[in-house]
């Protein structure tokens, strides 16, 4: 199992034994689709992932939630 | 009736009431309502299932009669974003609709929703920064085609098992965007930025993407004008014909798929509309030979529609060879539902026995499998060898009648007596939300009045001048699956 941690426009990325998900220390529920090696979560209910980190960055860069963005 | 036009042919005057009726809605609060209502709805029951179309075309029927309310015109449509000839290049990104691409950064600076002119909100309701936008950077570089949007638009049945984003051959999952060519989640990401996550009405342009969804939706409908909603049963609640869909208020239409299936009745045009007649429904009469029929293509589901003239006892059956499902829908409403039945009749077929007021009735069959094809006959035979259900008598000026409305969809009928011309009020009283119609004279299907809360509290009341005859009156529950006693009365005056 391997474990992953980074920094992404200020938002703090932690996944550990490859499937538990944190963004900024709070738990993010996705679903991973075997049979199409797939992963997606309800913040970008429009797109499905090829990985956990590639989703777990694009949260960071396009849910209001995670992104910060200055007029 | 909203008129639904392509956004890149609006006139000035066209885009002027759009974007001012959207600012309007977003300065009283009701343009975020909107936004949290599918933002904090539950993903999967209104994505990536079969309820996705129809609780989107609720959620945008719904903000078009806000729209329709500020600008004061009640032919104001959302404008459906055409695809094929919405690039980046199209008017409707001109700063007089929309405003165009995002910055550097994403930030949209021109148009009426650039920044410092409109901030969206989070999942919470609290302001998040400006609109954000990034045209074919989101890994989608390219929108639909006329081409593609033939393709989606050929695909039947309407959905089917395991009904999620595996569902194929599925017309809603290649709509939606899960296989096949992908339009709506295409939209979406293209645009990118705010219209990637579930908060995504923030940007106006959602609804014009659920407008292009929702008439893609009912072109397909009216092409296969026998291919219906599924599931009828048996899938997740909250995707089944009748299950009340997540995060759907009640409102002038009631929160279910079967509520909103006629985009028609719903009051909806499209500008290219080429005044195509609505399909015949074919008339059984009662006590004549079956009809022939047959369910041609998987999933397909036929309606018929049969008039009863005097309260009593009747029997809707199927016979042949297939297994059949039937519903009985009415009276007078095709929404309305009042029984179903798998196996009630011979060996596999289908059959109901109801007692049934006046009015025009619907069944609708289809086969109990989904992916089977067969032939079958349907009729309707009144049951005269039993003894004939007595309407209950009402006396004017004198007590009321105690009864309740017992089951889902049922409703009382009534026969009271005038002899002399005169005003007279009809109400019931209770603690149930009872709906209230008259019919008459001298027959129970002109209906003359309705009501609904004209009464104390929640109930109904009619008061009308009527002329001398027999005249009856029906009791249902103002909801199709609410149940509770009430009492009902007439008097003069």
């Amino acid at each position: 199992m391997a474990n992953h941690k980074e920094v992404l426009e200020g938002c703090t990325i932690e996944i550990r034994d490859d499937d538990h998900l944190t963004i900024n220390g709070k738990e993010i529920h996705y679903e991973h689709n075997r049979s199409d090696g797939t992963w997606s979560s309800k913040y970008l209910p429009y797109t499905k992932y090829p990985s956990l980190l590639v989703m777990a960055r694009a949260i960071v860069r396009d849910t209001v939630e995670f992104s910060h963005v200055k007029e | 009736m909203a008129i639904r036009k392509d956004a890149n042919t609006l006139t000035a005057a066209e885009r002027a009431e759009f974007v001012a009726a959207i600012k309007a809605l977003k300065a009283e609060g009701i343009y975020d309502q909107f936004v949290l209502r599918h933002a904090n709805a539950v993903m999967d029951a209104i994505h990536r299932a079969p309820a996705f179309l129809p609780w989107h075309r609720r959620f945008i029927f719904d903000l078009e009669v806000e729209l329709q309310r500020v600008s004061g015109n009640p032919n104001l449509g959302i404008p459906y974003w055409n695809w094929a000839t919405g690039g980046a290049n199209a008017s409707m990104w001109d700063d007089d609709l929309l405003g165009g691409d995002g910055d550097a950064g994403g930030v949209v600076r021109t148009g009426p929703f650039r920044a410092g002119e409109w901030t969206v909100i989070n999942s919470s309701g609290l302001p998040a920064g400006p609109l954000m936008r990034s045209f074919g950077q989101s890994g989608m570089p390219t929108l639909p085609t006329q081409g593609e949007v033939n393709q989606v638009l050929a695909v039947t049945p309407y959905d089917v098992a395991p009904w999620n984003t595996g569902s194929n051959p599925s017309f809603r999952n290649q709509l939606e965007g899960w296989i096949g060519p992908n339009l709506h989640n295409r939209g979406h990401v293209w645009v990118g930025g705010s219209m990637l996550p579930m908060t995504s009405p923030n940007d106006p342009v959602f609804f014009m993407n659920h407008c292009m969804v929702d008439k893609v939706w009912h072109d397909w409908q009216v092409r296969f004008p026998n291919q219906g909603y599924l599931p009828e049963t048996g899938g997740a609640f909250g995707q089944n014909l009748n299950d009340p869909m997540d995060s759907t208020p009640s409102g002038r239409i009631g929160p279910r798929p079967i509520d909103v299936l006629n985009s028609v009745t719903l009051g909806i045009v499209y500008d290219d509309a080429t005044g195509q007649p609505q399909p015949q429904i074919p008339v059984i009469v009662i006590g004549t030979n079956p009809t022939a029929a047959d369910i041609g293509a998987p999933g397909e589901a036929d309606l018929f529609q049969f008039d009863v003239s005097t309260f009593g006892s009747y029997t809707m059956f199927t016979s042949g060879p297939s297994d059949t499902f039937m519903t009985l829908l009415g009276p007078n409403d095709q929404t309305a539902q009042v029984a179903s039945n798998d196996d009630g009749g011979e060996n596999l077929n289908s059959q109901i026995t109801r007692n049934l007021s006046a009015g025009t009735y619907f069944l609708r069959i289809r086969l109990f499998s989904p992916n089977t094809t067969g032939v079958y006959s349907v009729g309707v035979r009144a049951e005269g060898n039993a003894p004939s259900p007595t309407i209950p008598e009402l006396t004017v000026d004198g007590a009321g009648l105690n009864s309740s409305i017992s089951a889902a969809n049922e409703s009382d009928l009534y026969l009271f007596r005038i002899t002399n011309r005169d005003t007279y009020t009809i109400q019931t009283s209770g603690t149930t939300d009872t709906f209230l119609t008259l019919h008459g004279p001298n027959s129970q299907i002109p209906e003359i009045a309705r009501n609904d809360d004209g009464g104390v509290s929640v109930n109904a009341l009619i008061r009308r001048q009527i002329d001398p005859g027999e005249y009856y009156a029906r009791v249902r529950h103002f909801s199709q699956l609410g149940t509770g006693p009430y009492t009902i009365r007439v008097s003069r005056g």
